[in-house]
């Protein structure tokens, strides 16, 4: 009885990792390339959560078409604010790079409580339960999961596969050496931005469907700190570091929230979070370049 | 007793082993020439002694002391200074707040106030040249003047050992020729213990240095006084490949 | 003797700014809000400036000495209300109390966020700030999120009258007081070894370290430095003007923001930076909350990304640069 809930416990961990670690995977991908951190990731988190409230809501339409949508809106995005803001600050101090980043999400919290108002709102897709043994998932989580796995298959496809794929991974190793050798590092760079972004908009809709409440212009705070421990504990440079990271990170969140749950006297959501950051600190102290990277 | 002495020195960069067991020595107030091909680990070298890097294997002492896991800071306080290839102002200050930095954290550091240190700056610009330029903000400088300061802010540091790393690549050669000269009047005027330096330009060397090391590929192969280390074959043929077969 | 003062000139101009503002807010009736509100930004400015100004790191999670300063005065004043007599002394150990705490606080921070650089400094430091309030929050501590609300035992302190014009008037010349101590303790910096220090380590902080320069302890310095006066604002603007805090409110990230807004827009490093980032913001803020309300933020985000990639230097840098060779550039720096 207690192995059938601690493995449950453990497959709901590894579903919400998988999704967690989805949405990091653009954070990591652009520091890894342009060494820039995106400190209004959330921002761009909640821009894809609003396109599948929009989406659904609006339009009827379902959030898996929503996703490529959020995909193609991010990229569209992510080429608008390289070319704008982001290329003239790449050799700036770091100091530019983190505030631009912070402004433009602030800028886009904002469009979005013009557009939509600051209230919560959620949308409701109903598409039953599934039963795996040990525990039952809803449909949405269990979509979103599979989703995000999908996800980042192709995207390691496309990195080993493609030349633009090659063009990043070079890049990424050393940018004046890849620069010698004749790739386009300008394009790679706005190339990687806009990936990143649009990877980073369509895990909002994948988010969604894992909790498909509480959207609200703000949301992202929260996304971005979590994102910041999954993208330090898989390596800031690696996309595939950060899925597996939300992997480790989604089965410690929600076992510690199992058992905060058990301690009287204390408020299990606020300890988990204060975990998360207890785990970020330890991280960045004893090991800065990630636990799952051999430097 | 020698002043600075490496011991079987090695440092590697994953699987590029960039210094292999390099030992030298070099005596208080001697001029010693540390000279290779590019690639050779004269940089490395230099960026072990100055505590930038720590090596594998292998130590450094200074003044009897065993100071292979010093931080920088502690090294120049020592007495270690250094200038770097490519010059490192710092910017936003002046020429003058510049090199009262060295004054204030060399080895004169907990001795000398900020007063005393802009002082010691006012007598060195007086002394290399650069009283045009005393209060400008040391970014407008041109390359030639960002390197002579960069010496002056090594020089106010009062340093027992200079390490300069290609202080003079990139200068006329009638102008190495009065670099050099200064650098031998201030080094014996102001007691700087040994100026060692990392030079392709041959002219500075043999005006300079009393003995040379030479480095290939990070190893040591010759160690000695400078007439006959350049020319030594083996130093001829790293730089200049090996003679045609008659 | 004359060659000492000197070096004290550029504290003039600031001391007369806030002359005037004192003069305006007590003399002009209605204004006095504003200038409450302006003298809040150029003390966090300045208090912020100390750090982000003269070493080039960016702390995310400033507003968190800010919110324990404020604890520091709550948890005084609610746990000595019941001693009789005490009075006033309450509210000097709540001072005191702040100060311990935020030194406290900066020190842990430092120990482990010092160590890093650039990005990851900053992604520490927001990290140090939500697992703190987390913390109050998870833990139940201090009322967790419940908070604390003292303006009973703020009452029965000082008695009514005093106490409330303790919240409308008199937090707020305290908090200019320690606007006017943040920028002498900027200029003793700027002018001591510490500041030479300081610049050279944000200019180039491997070099720094090969001239002698221990940047870790300097870093260090300016890190508690800048977090003691956050703490003394919080105990000050927020304890003293509104009795009550809760975690949510006084560890809210967007106070960091307007921090970084004011020392860039002023000039990061300069002496009167701060204080001329301050007005401005301050003023711009309160006409925009009352033309367009609403609004401020989404007109700010654009223009701190404009100042970031068009005037690095802000106002003051400008300035500086301008009037270089003339007599002024004693009193502007």
């Amino acid at each position: 009885m207690f192995l059938e809930q601690f493995t449950g416990n453990l497959l709901q961990g590894i579903v919400l990792g998988a999704v967690y670690g989805m949405a990091t995977m653009g954070l990591s991908l652009i520091f890894g390339v342009l060494k820039i951190v995106n400190v209004g990731h959330g921002a761009f988190i909640m821009v894809g959560a609003f396109i599948t409230l929009w989406l659904f809501n609006t339009l009827g339409i379902n959030p898996i078409i929503a996703v490529p949508v959020a995909f193609a809106v991010g990229m569209g995005l992510g080429f608008v604010f390289y070319y704008t803001t982001m290329r003239r600050l790449i050799k700036a101090p770091e100091l530019a790079t983190l505030l631009a980043t912070f402004s433009i999400g602030i800028l886009l919290e904002e469009l979005v409580k013009l557009m939509f108002g600051s209230e919560f709102r959620g949308y409701n897709w109903v598409v039953g339960k599934i039963n795996l043994g040990v525990t039952v998932l809803p449909m949405t989580k269990f979509y979103a999961c599979l989703g995000s796995v999908i996800i980042a298959l192709l995207l390691y496809l496309w990195f080993k596969k493609t030349r633009a794929g090659s063009a990043v991974r070079s890049v990424v190793e050393d940018d004046e050496g890849a620069r010698v050798c004749g790739v386009n590092v300008g394009g790679t760079y706005a190339l990687s931005f806009s990936l990143g972004i649009g990877l980073t908009v369509a895990s909002g809709v994948l988010l969604t469907m894992f909790i498909p409440v509480g959207i609200n212009p703000y949301m992202g705070g929260g996304y971005t700190l979590k994102a910041f421990v999954i993208a330090v504990l898989g390596g800031l440079s690696s996309p595939y570091g950060a899925f597996f990271g939300g992997l480790v990170f989604g089965l410690i969140e929600n076992g510690s929230y199992t058992i905060f749950n058990l301690i009287p006297g204390v408020e299990p959501f606020a300890l988990t979070r204060f975990l998360s950051f207890v785990i970020l600190l330890a991280i960045l102290l004893i090991k800065p370049t990630g636990l799952l990277t051999t430097k | 007793m020698s002043l600075l002495k490496l011991e079987n020195v090695t440092k590697c960069f994953g699987g590029l082993v960039a210094v292999n067991q390099v030992s030298l020595e070099i005596e208080a107030g001697q001029f010693v020439g540390i000279v290779g091909p590019n690639g050779s680990g004269k940089t490395t070298l230099f960026n072990v002694i100055s505590g930038v890097y720590f090596p594998e294997e292998g130590s450094v002492i200074f003044d009897d002391l065993d100071i292979t896991h010093y931080p920088p800071y502690k090294r120049a306080r020592l007495g270690i200074a250094r200038t770097f290839q490519i010059p490192r102002p710092f910017s936003s200050a002046t020429v003058r707040e510049n090199i009262a930095v060295g004054a204030m954290f060399g080895s004169l550091s907990g001795k000398v106030g900020v007063d005393a240190s802009l002082k010691i700056a006012d007598h060195i610009i007086d002394r290399v040249g650069l009283q045009d330029h005393r209060n400008k903000p040391s970014g407008t400088l041109t390359p030639v003047e960002k390197k002579l300061m960069e010496i002056a802010r090594a020089l106010a540091m009062k340093p027992k050992l200079l390490l300069m790393d290609e202080a003079m690549a990139g200068m006329h050669p009638n102008d190495i020729d009065q670099m050099v000269a200064f650098i031998k009047d201030i080094a014996v005027e102001e007691k700087i213990g040994i100026v060692a330096m990392v030079e392709h330009i041959m002219r500075a060397v043999v005006g300079m240095a009393e003995k040379v090391i030479v480095l290939h590929q990070g190893s040591k192969i010759v160690d000695a006084p400078t007439k006959e280390a350049l020319e030594d074959p083996k130093v001829v043929e790293v730089y200049f490949g090996r003679a045609p077969e008659e | 003797m004359k060659k000492d003062i000197s070096k004290y000139y550029p504290l003039i101009p600031v001391f007369a700014a806030y002359l005037v503002l004192f003069l305006v807010g007590r003399n002009i009736s209605g204004m006095w809000q504003l200038v409450a509100m302006l003298l809040f930004y150029s003390a966090l400015g300045q208090a912020f400036n100390i750090f982000l100004g003269m070493t080039g790191y960016v702390d995310f999670g400033y507003v968190a000495f800010m919110g324990v300063g404020t604890y520091g005065m709550a948890l005084a004043i609610t746990k000595l209300a019941h001693i009789e007599g005490l009075g006033i002394w309450i509210i000097i150990i709540g001072f005191i109390l702040a100060l311990l705490m935020s030194t406290l606080l900066s020190m842990a921070v430092g120990a482990v966020a010092l160590r890093l650089r650039g990005a990851y400094f900053a992604i520490a430091t927001i990290g140090v700030n939500e697992g703190f309030r987390f913390f109050i929050e998870g833990a139940r501590i201090w009322n967790g999120s419940e908070g604390i609300i003292f303006v009973a035992e703020l009452n029965q302190i000082l008695g009514r009258k005093t106490a409330s014009s303790l919240m409308t008037y008199g937090a707020d010349i305290i908090v200019l007081v320690i606007a006017v101590l943040a920028a002498v303790v900027t200029l003793c910096y700027m002018r001591s070894k510490i500041g030479y220090a300081l610049t050279a380590l944000r200019e180039d902080e491997d070099a720094a370290k090969v001239m002698g320069i221990n940047t870790t302890k300097y870093k260090i310095i300016a890190f508690i430095t800048s977090a003691c006066f956050a703490g003394l604002v919080g105990a000050s603007s927020w304890a003293l003007k509104t009795p009550y805090v809760f975690p949510p409110e006084v560890f809210e990230i967007h106070y960091t923001v307007e921090a970084i807004i004011i020392v860039l827009l002023g000039g990061a490093g300069t002496l009167l930076g701060p204080l001329a980032g301050g007005l401005i913001y301050g003023i711009s803020k309160y006409y925009l909350s009352i033309l367009l309300p609403g609004f401020q933020l989404l007109i700010f985000a654009p223009i701190i990304i404009i100042i970031i990639v068009l005037f690095p230097e802000g106002v003051v840098g400008m300035l500086k640069c301008k009037l270089r060779d003339s007599t002024l550039a004693r009193f502007i720096i």
